[in-house]
């Protein structure tokens, strides 16, 4: 590589890098943290639930309530649970029926809780757990700019990945190995970034792709595609791509049908050896056409990708479509399927989360030291003063956003926990209240203070209290000390207090090892704490 | 450490050049690329491709750019080769346009 192209692309790196810089951090640290979820859903619920319990409902019963309220005749019906939480989600197309009204030609979508036989939309079924999994993806700014802000970072995130590794090519091994914590900031910032940089490259490269397919892969690389191929109807692409049994004809005859769902996903799940229901769909229902769909996937252990389907016909019960999960997988079913389980980090338990989790932080912390060395680099006698004191200052605004985020997460957690009540129509005014002004009042004191070090030290104190009062929190309100989930084996609500107490103990730690005199201690601290965190 | 200065395109109009044939010029390459797959094997497997190998590609088609010294000659290669790839998937359309079967 010439020294040219070598400069050229290490300025690509620098320049794509920073741009995205505080995006990326945002959308890292509230996506590590999306990885508990569910988990945090019910811990705020107080609705553990088995692991691996998902769609194990009692059909019938649900369908009979949903039914007793909505009018569903000529609808196709769809029943998912994708996450590990009680609710399940309920969605339903306009009617078929050119003769119905236009209450029925609209579409439903609701959560519904089997237990209960309550039917929550979507804004009274938000959670903590879905704010910080909906951050992640900017979901708060309208849409589409939102999705398309992330969608574009994750991209760019792309290429500064593939960038950096260009540049850091010839010495990719012989740096791994050098490690000079006592040197000058710049050389502790710069090891930091390769060495992590290298050991994160494989998460980060999975990230970076599944993040833009994800989000943008549909409306931006596909969106030549809608207008060439399907006339301009995405709706029809997304039909023509799509992994759901093909639509059958709805004949306009209104016939009701007693059919038992238990039984019909109960054989579907017997069909298979380590296959469980993901998807239940009644089309056109109480029409003569009804039919009942039960998708199935193969467990984790016996295969990682697989969709398999079956298909019944309401009026006879007899099976008209089958797919097997281990042999007839489309293409398209086990590239959605990878790429989902890629992301999401869910097909290998509570370890897998565990090391997503750390690898996430360690990203964060990627990025922040590439900030770092953006700045150190450039602190330099031959830069005017100017331009020394407006880097110094782009780094201190940078560090006091993304560092904040910490204590203001566990800030949330406690009001969440301590203030939102059960019944509030609109959970999420609390939550969008509590995370984001105490965001925008600690950005702004930290970057007025303008000092680094203070940063970074009274974010982990901050943090560090805030976390002790998470399950302090719990346990005071809701009676679920920490040592009573644990017996009781509520490991979702387990898994939250000991998540915060666990990050608590370990950044107060850092916090009183930091010494306020002796600079070069900070990185290795920060360090430690992103790493531990 | 920064990048030395010297080796860098300094006017706006190279910069500008560069990134938008990696951005534009890049996006149409690929997706061309990809819909003349498309009508070469089953649609739905090349449109999937698409959707997660495409940015990969386009990632790539996006670096390509900063190797040329002209940002403008960057260009005109990516405007080849968007005019190649486009007679191709248009003498592909009218010979043998993908029929949408389950539409």
């Amino acid at each position: 590589m010439s020294n040219r192209i070598y400069n050229v692309l290490f300025h690509t790196h620098t320049v794509s890098g920073l741009v995205i810089s505080v995006a990326l951090f945002v959308i890292f640290f509230a996506g590590s943290i999306s990885f508990f979820r569910d988990d945090i859903i019910n811990w705020e619920r107080e609705q553990p639930i088995k692991e691996n319990s998902q769609m194990d409902i009692d059909f019938n019963t649900a369908l009979d309530s949903i039914a007793a309220r909505n009018n569903l005749s000529g609808r196709d019906i769809t029943i998912r649970q994708i996450h590990q939480e009680r609710r399940v989600m309920v969605s339903a197309t306009p009617s078929k029926d050119t003769t119905a009204n236009e209450a029925d030609k609209s579409r439903l979508f609701f959560y519904h809780d089997p237990a209960t036989h309550e039917n929550y939309s979507y804004f009274q079924d938000f959670t903590l757990g879905e704010f910080i999994y909906r951050l992640h993806f900017f979901a708060q700014i309208p849409y589409p700019y939102g999705y398309l802000l992330s969608g574009f970072v994750a991209f760019f995130f792309l290429f500064a990945i593939v960038t950096g590794v260009i540049v850091h090519w010839k010495k990719i091994i012989s740096n791994f190995y050098v490690f000079r914590p006592w040197a000058k900031l710049k050389t502790v910032w710069t090891d930091a970034h390769t060495a992590l940089g290298l050991i994160g490259l494989p998460f980060q490269f999975i990230y970076a792709v599944t993040g833009a397919v994800l989000i943008i892969g549909s409306s931006v690389m596909l969106s030549p595609v809608t207008s060439l191929l399907y006339d301009g109807n995405s709706d029809k692409m997304f039909e023509d791509l799509s992994t759901n049994v093909k639509a059958f004809t709805y004949m306009h005859k209104p016939q009701f049908y007693e059919v038992d769902v238990n039984e019909l996903v109960a054989k579907a799940e017997q069909n298979w050896e380590g296959v469980y229901a993901s998807q239940v769909v009644l089309q056109n229902y109480g029409d003569a056409s009804m039919h009942v769909i039960v998708d199935v996937k193969p467990e984790n252990d016996k295969q990682f990708a697989g969709l398999g389907q079956v298909a019944y016909k309401a009026a006879t019960g007899e099976v008209v479509f089958e797919r097997d999960p281990y042999k007839e997988t489309t293409y398209i079913a086990a590239v959605q399927d990878f790429l989902i389980k890629l992301h999401y980090g869910n097909f290998g338990g509570y370890p897998l989360k565990i090391i997503y989790f750390i690898f996430g932080i360690i990203t964060c912390f990627v990025i922040i030291s590439g900030v770092l060395i953006w700045v150190e680099a450039r602190d330099k006698k031959i830069n005017t003063p100017f331009k020394r004191k407006a880097n110094q200052w782009v780094a201190a605004i940078f560090l006091a956003i993304s560092l904040s985020m910490y204590p203001v997460t566990a800030f949330t957690f406690s009001v969440v926990k301590l203030f939102k009540d059960a019944n509030d129509p609109q959970p999420h005014l609390l939550i969008f209240k509590a995370f984001f002004i105490s965001w925008l009042v600690l950005s702004i004191l930290f970057s007025a203070k303008k000092d680094n070090y203070f940063t970074n030290k009274y974010s982990l104190l901050s943090g560090s209290l805030f976390g002790f009062i998470v399950p302090f929190a719990n346990g005071l309100i809701t009676g679920n000390w920490i040592w009573k989930t644990f017996n009781e084996q509520q490991l979702q609500i387990f898994v939250v207090d000991a998540f915060w107490l666990i990050t608590s103990i370990i950044s107060l730690l850092v916090f009183f090892k930091l010494k306020p005199k002796a600079k070069q201690n900070q990185p290795k601290a920060v360090k430690a704490e992103y790493l531990a965190k | 450490m920064p990048a030395n200065k010297k080796h860098l395109s300094p006017s706006f109009h190279q910069r500008f050049a560069k990134i938008t044939a990696g951005f534009i010029g890049g996006f149409m390459i690929v997706v061309t690329f990809f819909l003349i797959l498309a009508h070469l094997i089953d649609h739905r497997v090349a449109l999937f491709t698409l959707k997660f190998a495409g940015f990969i590609v386009w990632c790539a088609f996006m670096i390509i750019p900063f190797l040329f010294k002209n940002g403008w000659k960057a260009w005109a290669v990516y405007l080849a080769i968007i005019l190649f790839l486009s007679a191709i998937l248009y003498f592909l359309i009218q010979n043998s346009p993908i029929s949408i079967s389950s539409l």
